[in-house]
């Protein structure tokens, strides 16, 4: 299906925050409460539309628990978006952020937008993260957040639209330079040939940007 | 199955060892031969395209912009159908869903492949389903990155080319190859499995060095309880004697010398059977063994296991094989005796 920009995400988080379930529940619109372990990757793609254009997402889904992740680099090369996940019911969960976020900054590109998920907020009698705290959190290190339920199904469409757009902002301020694939962005096939068009006609326009 | 794009520089220096002998001990292997002898040497076709394992649909999707993943990297890839355990093996879903499997490297000098790739392909109505040059592409979408040392490939049934994949999660999938495919590919795959389970000659030299080529446990303790329930012919996965010991002791250069000369290969073998018996002998006392390792679903003690060379995601220093050669390189008269022992 053709699209105008494809932008790569990943999901990162301790084991059994529910990275595989917000995927499932993005992707197919279910909860599966049973989910095996994920080794190495997993894939998920949906098309979304932003400002009227069909963007194209390519979802990483990567294993949370320390011993199954390998090949850690590759996950995070030419990450656009990155969807960090903890688990408001485990506090340890929380605690971990900042181990993430290091590995994830170190391995991208500096522009890559993240998303702080707190998840399974439908189980609010066993919370131990407050909501202030994660929200703290994200303004202290420069991230959206939202609190998701991947059961109910809570903010999970919220939580990936709003990751694309923050970075479709970032295309239109010129912030990404989507001829650089290391930052995640592909132009889509018919997309790159009218923007060719459009450089040959009026000199070079930016893709992405409005015409005249 | 050698030929090499533009640009793959670990690749191009791989030899091709260009075989006139006739195996009529073997006649299983004339066939073999007459694939061999088409081993390209450059600006020829290219055998392994032919054949649909090199530079296939999911090649193409991983090497696409979309992916740009392991770009260096040649992919080996079959087509299969995923089935089940009945009488016969069942299919699991209708004919125009099948599963392609493929093996590459995260760093193309690696000797070895450490990463599975499967995808989902969906073949349009009425579409022939081969896998080489397809008129019209599939729908084609890679679901998962594995690496190769959470996986264990085994040989499930050689007569319906059945493939068994188990996970260190206890994921279990038989994958039959598509029948399309012609027999040398599930040789091919054969051939894989060997070296994913023992190694090759250049993986390590060294018995002091525990070299783990796979984390998933051998005891079969399956929390689904199928792991043992289709019988396995060990000997189909497993090397020959004389094979194992020419793995010992050779460099590379040894595997393709067997094309050449059954004789010699007879001569390695006995000149390396004291040496490999004497590293055989030390190697028991000094490794542990995998059979011991508890089976559990606390699966934290594969963190400690150690890694050889080949296994590490960014050696120390280029490495002269890869897989593909290696593939081609030694499938040849060892796999028609292994074949023969087996059925």
């Amino acid at each position: 299906m053709a699209y105008a920009y494809l932008f790569k995400y990943i999901i990162i988080g301790d084991t059994g925050v529910g990275k595989s379930c917000l995927l499932l529940q993005f992707t197919d619109k279910r909860f599966q409460p049973v989910h095996d372990l994920t080794i190495g990757v997993e894939f998920g793609a949906r098309m979304i539309t932003i400002d009227g254009k069909q963007i194209k997402l390519q979802i990483w889904d990567t294993a949370g628990q320390e011993s199954f992740r390998s090949i850690t680099r590759s996950y995070y090369r030419g990450a656009a978006g990155a969807l960090l996940v903890y688990d408001i019911t485990r506090r340890d969960t929380f605690n971990h952020l900042t181990t993430w976020l290091e590995d994830a900054r170190q391995h991208s590109n500096s522009n890559m937008v993240i998303m702080l998920i707190g998840n399974k907020s439908d189980l609010e009698s066993r919370r131990e993260v407050k909501k202030e705290e994660g929200e703290a959190f994200a303004r202290e290190h420069g991230l959206i957040f939202m609190e998701t339920s991947a059961k109910t199904a809570s903010n999970v469409e919220e939580a990936f639209i709003n990751t694309a757009k923050e970075i479709y902002e970032k295309i239109q301020e010129g912030v990404f330079d989507i001829n650089n694939e290391a930052n995640g962005i592909k132009i889509g096939p018919q997309h790159a040939a009218t923007n060719a068009t459009h450089a040959g006609s009026q000199g070079g326009q930016q893709a992405g940007g409005g015409c005249c | 199955m050698s030929s090499v794009p533009h640009g793959k520089t670990c690749w191009k220096s791989k030899k091709t060892v260009k075989v006139t002998r006739s195996y009529s001990t073997f006649p299983a292997l004339n066939a073999w031969k007459e694939f061999r002898d088409l081993l390209p040497v450059d600006g020829e076709p290219n055998p392994g395209v032919d054949l649909g394992v090199e530079e296939g649909l999911l090649c193409q999707m991983v090497h696409s912009p979309e992916f740009n993943l392991f770009p260096d990297s040649a992919v080996f890839e079959s087509n299969f159908v995923q089935v089940k355990k009945g009488r016969n093996w069942v299919n699991m879903y209708k004919a125009s869903n099948t599963m392609a499997l493929g093996v590459t490297s995260s760093v193309p000098c690696l000797p070895l492949p450490n990463i599975l790739l499967v995808a989902r392909v969906k073949w349009h109505q009425g579409q022939s389903q081969t896998w080489n040059r397809p008129s019209e592409a599939p729908d084609i979408i890679l679901k998962k990155i594995l690496p190769l040392k959470f996986v264990e490939l085994q040989v499930c049934d050689c007569l319906q080319r059945v493939l068994r994949l188990r996970t260190v999660t206890e994921k279990i999938y038989y994958l039959r190859l598509h029948p399309d495919h012609p027999e040398t590919v599930f040789h091919f795959w054969i051939r894989l499995v060997q070296i994913l389970q023992t190694g090759l000659s250049i993986t390590t030299k060294d018995p002091q060095i525990l070299v783990t080529h796979c984390l998933v446990p051998k005891n079969t303790c399956s929390p689904s309880g199928d792991a043992n329930s289709v019988e396995t012919k060990p000997q189909a996965s497993q090397p020959s004697e004389s094979l194992m010991k020419l793995m010992a002791v050779g460099e590379s250069e040894a595997l393709s010398q067997i094309f050449a000369d059954l004789h010699q290969h007879k001569h390695f073998s006995s000149r390396s059977s004291k040496k490999t018996e004497t590293k055989k002998d030390k190697s028991e006392k000094n490794t542990p063994s995998e059979d011991s390792i508890p089976c559990t679903r606390d699966l934290s003690w594969r963190a400690s296991f150690t890694y050889g060379e080949w296994e590490r995601e960014n050696p120390s220093g280029p490495q002269p094989l890869s897989l593909l050669s290696t593939l081609a390189a030694s499938t040849g008269p060892q796999l028609a005796s292994l074949i023969g022992n087996s059925f």
